[in-house]
């Protein structure tokens, strides 16, 4: 037996997008006489490519309609195999609502390859995970989602699976639940079972992954060392997020024409940790001479909230005049900022705050790392006395 | 083909699954439960006998009546629900890892446990009715038959459904004519006068796979006389020619469903 769990070579899909969204005749004779591979066709996956050891965990990563559940279904619908596959992709996917729990348990195992008497034999633990006792004799459109989706995800791992497939299931559930499914999820892995893991959390993902492959637009932009590949996608993200937020306007006699951020030792990074130094040297090119001005910078949550504003003016710093190009350089000794995203505004405009030569809004975004614990967004130095 | 029967015969677990399934969804949650697999051919049978019988004065004998519409309804079943058998599992189709051909095939195989037993009750009447099953050696055939049909009929409308809902609207009428083409409200004997004239016709009429199959079982339950067995012939190579048709359809068309649902 290799210690080659899953090997992918050269996967792509391909949809084909019909301009109608029905089927008509007319689409069905447009469909015959148009030639393959035209701006209609829609790449959900392309040239994919990865292995995956026997006894390892490999988590996907993506924005929405990246392409990771495609790629799931393609694993656990196209290709043939010789060990039981069994797929999270949707808990409870093939579960008739007017059949009982018991009636699906056993046809959902039958789906996946096991026999009447290898059911049997795991029917009580799957009832013990699912923690869903004398329901179980009732017809599941009667059971609550959560009952479901733990039924579901009980049948799932107790087939006792070669290979499992998650989709998101992390996502659903209570927190007891979840942590169940991480525990038993932690079985596979000692048990030398392979899975493949979607979520969107990335903190989980990354800490049960031995690989992660980040997949962007149905193309692989990274796979590799969890910690490396969360940290390439979460640049990659914050650069998207800051794309769609950002906004700029000005009359432009003095243009900003980039920030480059870095920490103390002064290395380029957008990734800062709570408490640590961020510095950002700020471009600018003077199309016009202006007299007297001002740089200003907020800085905004992902809600949107003005979480902290300077300029140089509040600094007591005075600009007398700008001419040529050149840099300014901000620099936030203690980030006090809680762990999530954030976004960078910079602007420049006249000391009589009358003309606005250049406003970049939530242009740039910056990720901080905290395991300081509190409430809210900035965090406060504060005491307690007992008086 | 052969890979086919392998494939159902490995699957053959959740293949009796489904069956079960299958039987057990169609009268959940009503009252009457299994009763209406024999309630709706019984209103039927009543319907045409008021009609046909007492008000258009039609001579036809209730047993002709009677095999004809229980036959006729383990058809017209697979044909309403066999569009859905792909497109009603969307789900199961688009996560999981079997041969698809099994949700039509347990679709037909759970009517055909239906049909049994209404087949059985049938008996019973014609038991009461009087001395009947005379050519009962042919019953068999006629079931075997009878499964072929709707095995390939159900298997192409379910794939075909999938890409043109339109299969769904056109069965209902399509079933009508059907109905009317076959000698299920009326005995091959009463246009015996037009097809002796002219044999050419009653050749035409037994291309009808359910002319043949019907005759069988009429002359297996009823024991009427058999046809000449070359007209048989003809529905029983019709039949064989649906059976293969309605696999190769199926065969070519299944690749597409996951991307089409």
């Amino acid at each position: 037996m290799s210690d080659i769990a899953i090997q992918v070579e050269g996967v792509g899909k391909r949809f084909r997008l019909r301009s109608s969204g029905g089927r008509t005749l007319k689409s069905m004779v447009m469909d015959m006489i148009h030639a393959p591979g035209s701006e209609r066709d829609l790449w959900a996956l392309k040239n994919v490519n990865f292995t995956v050891k026997r006894g390892s965990t490999l988590g996907l990563i993506g924005a929405n309609g990246a392409g990771k559940s495609t790629l799931l279904s393609v694993l656990a619908g196209k290709i043939r195999t010789t060990g039981v596959i069994s797929s999270l992709l949707e808990l409870g996917a093939g579960f008739h609502p007017d059949l009982t729990g018991r009636e699906n348990v056993f046809l959902a195992g039958a789906i996946m390859g096991l026999t009447r008497e290898q059911m049997t034999r795991r029917f009580d633990a799957i009832v013990n995970f699912a923690d869903i006792g004398t329901f179980i004799d009732q017809p599941v459109k009667h059971y609550s989602s959560g009952m479901y989706v733990r039924l579901g995800f009980a049948v799932a791992v107790e087939v006792d699976p070669d290979i499992l497939l998650v989709d998101e299931v992390l996502a659903v559930g209570d927190a007891s639940f979840q942590r169940k499914c991480l525990r038993r999820m932690a079985e596979f892995r000692e048990q030398n079972k392979t899975m493949l893991i979607i979520s969107h959390d990335l903190g989980t993902i990354q800490a049960v992954s031995d690989q992660i492959l980040f997949l962007d637009h149905g193309r692989v932009l990274g796979h590799g060392d969890p910690g490396k590949v969360v940290g390439q996608y979460e640049t990659f993200w914050r650069n998207q997020a800051s794309a769609e937020r950002s906004r700029e306007w000005g009359t432009r006699e003095v243009v900003l024409t980039g920030a480059e951020f870095s920490d103390e030792s002064g290395d380029a990074t957008t990734k800062f940790k709570w408490d640590h130094t961020l510095k950002v040297k700020l471009g600018y090119e003077v199309k016009t001479p202006v007299g007297a001005s001002i740089f200003g910078f907020g800085i905004s949550d992902e809600a949107g909230r003005l979480v902290h504003g300077s300029n140089t003016e509040i600094a007591a710093m005075s600009i007398p005049g700008l001419s040529g190009s050149g840099f300014v350089e901000l620099e936030i000794p203690r980030l006090n900022l809680a762990r999530g995203t954030y976004f960078f505004s910079f602007s420049v405009h006249s000391a009589d705050h009358k003309v606005n030569y250049h406003r970049m809004d939530n242009a740039f975004a910056i990720g901080v790392e905290s395991d300081m614990n509190f409430e809210g967004i900035c965090n406060m130095p504060s005491k307690w006395r007992i008086v | 083909m052969i890979g086919l029967v392998k494939d159902i015969f490995a699957r053959r677990d959740l293949l009796s699954m489904l069956v079960v399934r299958n039987v057990k969804i169609r009268y959940k949650e009503s009252a009457l439960g299994f009763l209406w697999t024999l309630l709706g051919p019984v209103f039927l049978i009543a319907i045409y006998a008021v009609f046909m019988k007492i008000i258009m004065k039609f001579p036809m004998p209730m047993p002709v009546l009677v095999s004809g519409i229980f036959v006729w309804q383990y058809l017209a079943m697979c044909l309403g629900d066999s569009s859905f058998a792909i497109i009603g599992n969307a789900n199961l189709v688009k996560k999981a890892c079997f041969p698809r051909v099994l949700l039509p095939l347990s679709i037909v195989l759970a009517n055909f446990v239906n049909f049994i037993l209404s087949l059985l009750v049938m008996i019973v009447y014609l038991l009461w009715d009087g001395p009947h099953f005379g050519g009962i050696a042919w019953l068999p055939l006629a079931m075997v038959i009878h499964l072929a049909l709707c095995t390939g009929i159900s298997l192409a409308l379910s794939a075909l459904n999938v890409f043109f809902r339109d299969v769904q609207h056109l069965t209902g009428i399509f079933t009508m004519a059907w109905f009317f083409l076959t000698p299920v409200v009326y005995d091959i004997s009463m246009i015996s006068s037009i097809t002796d004239k002219h044999p050419i016709l009653g050749q035409m009429y037994f291309l009808n796979p359910m002319a043949g199959i019907l005759a069988l079982y009429r002359a297996a339950l009823l024991g009427n006389p058999l046809p000449d067995l070359s007209l048989i012939a003809l529905s029983v190579g019709m039949t064989a020619v649906v059976f293969v048709a309605g696999i190769m359809i199926f065969q070519k068309l299944q690749p597409g469903f996951s991307d089409e649902l």
